[in-house]
């Protein structure tokens, strides 16, 4: 299977082409933000280095969040026209499962790994994955106060960019937990090797938000007119 | 295009064009001999209905819901393939940032898979450039541009060749409609509400101020003629009597109206010395759907001796065919966009032009 897979859902830009597990081309920025100018001219110099056409591709991969809402956009409307455009089916991968692969392969420790990313709002996105990589619970939003009863015992590894503040609020809890050695950026290349296995979804695939648009419900205008 | 395949006729290029800065997603298909092969538009309205105005994130989410399956749906409807095309356009800027980079990767990524041209194109300047499509309007004319978010008098005499004549000191003339209906209680959005509760109204009945009639330039003000619909609202019984409200809305329209000619009638006499061989007036915009203004504009327009450009209501208000067709304008001009184009939040149509607007979109 042929397959190029994207990520900008977080604080970087990759891009990978897989054929049967064996990565043809792999390209990795770091960037808080300009993705939207970086990733097309990566996905070129990737298909060219891996001298494969689009129409060649089986399927593509992208990551659906949770991340940034501008970083996952910018993924998901690359992911979904590419796919549209090359009429080939697309699938979604979370950041949490693509950076607990990452965790998980380089630390065959049979520990569970709790993901955390920084939402930039006080709590954290997370997920608890078994030692097997698979999820012990939902992707959620959680204060890390809260953590401790969610994961409940360890010990466990923990990844993500918010892995220091999961760990400091665990510990706290008493709980033994440890950082894994591991990138706290999903790598494209995992992105496609999980996006290989993947049924293909039955619609068009959607952002993973894990949270509301920042909006509040204004009073009815006539209350507005009243001295 | 069957008909094309094997001619040794050349075709006429053939741009897919991609809307979605505010709160429209749009994708439209356009050919160089002015045939709109696909028009679609998708209003956000009802989501952003129950905020009163659009809501940034809401409407970024929306826009990468739908555009994709827009697309699709253009394409099938134009009966083409991606590989058909000459070019892929979409809005680069200005306007709201979320929406912009998914109309903009959408684009790029087209036009990467197929290898086609990608354009970028100012929103404004697909305004700008709508007559064109829909009349054949040739180079120069005066564009009366007026919209939510902008307000704004250009002098066009060229693709790119746009100078400033006049812009809004304070609020943009359809938030000023928009805001307005909000104080009289009426629905979101406010503009054509307003225009169908002043249409029983007496225009006379409450005195409401001109603002900047009779002042030399072509800037425009509303926060004004805003303020006072307040004062005059504050003084009636709760709830707004139908009389009064019809009353105040008939006034407020009548005021833009006068304030909105007096303005060109500034620009057309500044014209009629500097650039006499301008015979042609356009408007563009949201707010050039609204008929007591074109009612306006076109006895202005008598005065001086100059012709009435006012576009389809569809192709006034936010859509895609304005894009694909500023992208076929640029294309013949080879203003191609690289992949690397970065989503402009702000782009002045006159970069030269020293402007005190600040657009309403950026300040929600």
């Amino acid at each position: 299977m042929k397959i190029l897979a994207l990520d900008t859902a977080l604080s970087g830009c990759s891009v990978a082409i897989l054929q049967d597990g064996r990565a043809l081309a792999h390209r990795q920025r770091t960037m808080a933000r300009g993705q939207a100018e970086a990733l097309l001219p990566m996905v070129e110099a990737a298909m060219a280095e891996a001298g494969m056409a689009y129409a060649a591709l089986d399927r593509l991969a992208v990551t659906v969040g949770p991340g940034s809402f501008t970083g996952l956009r910018i993924g998901l409307a690359t992911a979904r026209a590419l796919a549209l455009a090359a009429g080939k089916p697309l699938v979604g991968v979370t950041t949490l499962e693509a950076i607990a692969e990452g965790a998980l392969a380089g630390h065959p420790t049979g520990k569970p790994v709790l993901v955390a990313l920084d939402s930039r709002r006080g709590d954290l996105f997370v997920q608890l994955f078994d030692a097997g990589s698979r999820p012990l619970c939902p992707p959620q939003a959680v204060a890390p106060a809260d953590l401790a009863a969610l994961v409940r015992t360890g010990p466990l590894l923990l990844a993500g960019d918010a892995a220091e503040t999961a760990r400091d609020s665990l510990r706290a809890a008493g709980l033994a937990v440890e950082i894994a050695d591991a990138p706290a950026q999903p790598d494209a290349r995992l992105v496609a090797a999980l996006g290989a296995t993947r049924a293909l979804p039955d619609g068009p695939v959607g952002p993973l938000y894990l949270r509301a648009p920042d909006v509040t419900l204004p009073k009815a205008a006539v209350l507005r007119v009243a001295p | 295009m069957e008909a094309f395949a094997g001619s040794a006729m050349v075709r006429a290029m053939i741009v897919l064009g991609i809307e979605t800065s505010c709160d429209e997603t749009a994708a439209a298909i356009v050919t160089a001999d002015r045939r709109i092969l696909a028009n679609v538009v998708l209003s956000q309205l009802d989501e952003h209905r129950p905020y009163g105005g659009v809501v940034p994130e809401i409407a970024a989410r929306a826009h990468l819901d739908h555009i994709d399956r827009l697309v699709a749906e253009a394409m099938a409807e134009a009966g083409l393939g991606f590989a058909d095309l000459d070019g892929v356009a979409a809005t680069g800027g200005p306007g709201l940032i979320g929406g912009i980079i998914v109309g903009v990767m959408t684009a790029k990524s087209i036009a990467a898979v197929h290898g086609k041209p990608f354009v970028a194109v100012n929103h404004l300047e697909g305004h700008a450039l709508t007559a064109r499509l829909t009349d054949d309007v040739a180079f120069p004319y005066l564009l009366l541009l007026v919209s939510g978010g902008h307000c704004q008098l250009l002098l066009v005499e060229g693709v790119g060749g746009y100078t400033l004549l006049g812009s809004t000191i304070d609020d943009a003339v359809g938030e000023a409609f928009d805001k307005t209906a909000k104080m009289l209680g009426l629905p979101y959005p406010g503009g054509p509400a307003l225009e169908r509760a002043a249409a029983g109204g007496d225009a006379a009945r409450f005195a409401l101020p001109r603002p900047m009639l009779g002042r030399p330039g072509c800037d425009f003000s509303f926060s004004g003629l805003k303020t006072a619909v307040r004062q005059k609202v504050e003084q009636m019984p709760r709830p707004l009597p139908e009389a009064a409200l019809a009353d105040l809305a008939a006034g407020f329209q009548t005021a833009v109206c006068e304030s909105l000619a007096g303005r060109c009638r500034n620009a057309l006499k500044q014209l009629s010395v500097s650039h006499p061989q301008v015979r042609t007036m356009v408007v563009a915009g949201g707010v050039a759907a609204n008929q007591a203004i074109r009612t306006a504009l076109t006895g202005l327009c008598a005065d001086f001796d100059y012709r009435f450009v006012a576009p389809p209501m569809k192709l006034c208000t936010d859509n895609a065919a304005m894009i694909a067709w500023a992208g076929i304008e640029k294309l013949r001009l080879g203003e191609t966009a690289p992949l690397t184009f970065a989503p402009r939040p702000r782009w002045p149509l006159d970069p030269d032009a020293v402007t005190t607007q600040v657009r309403a979109t950026e300040r929600v």
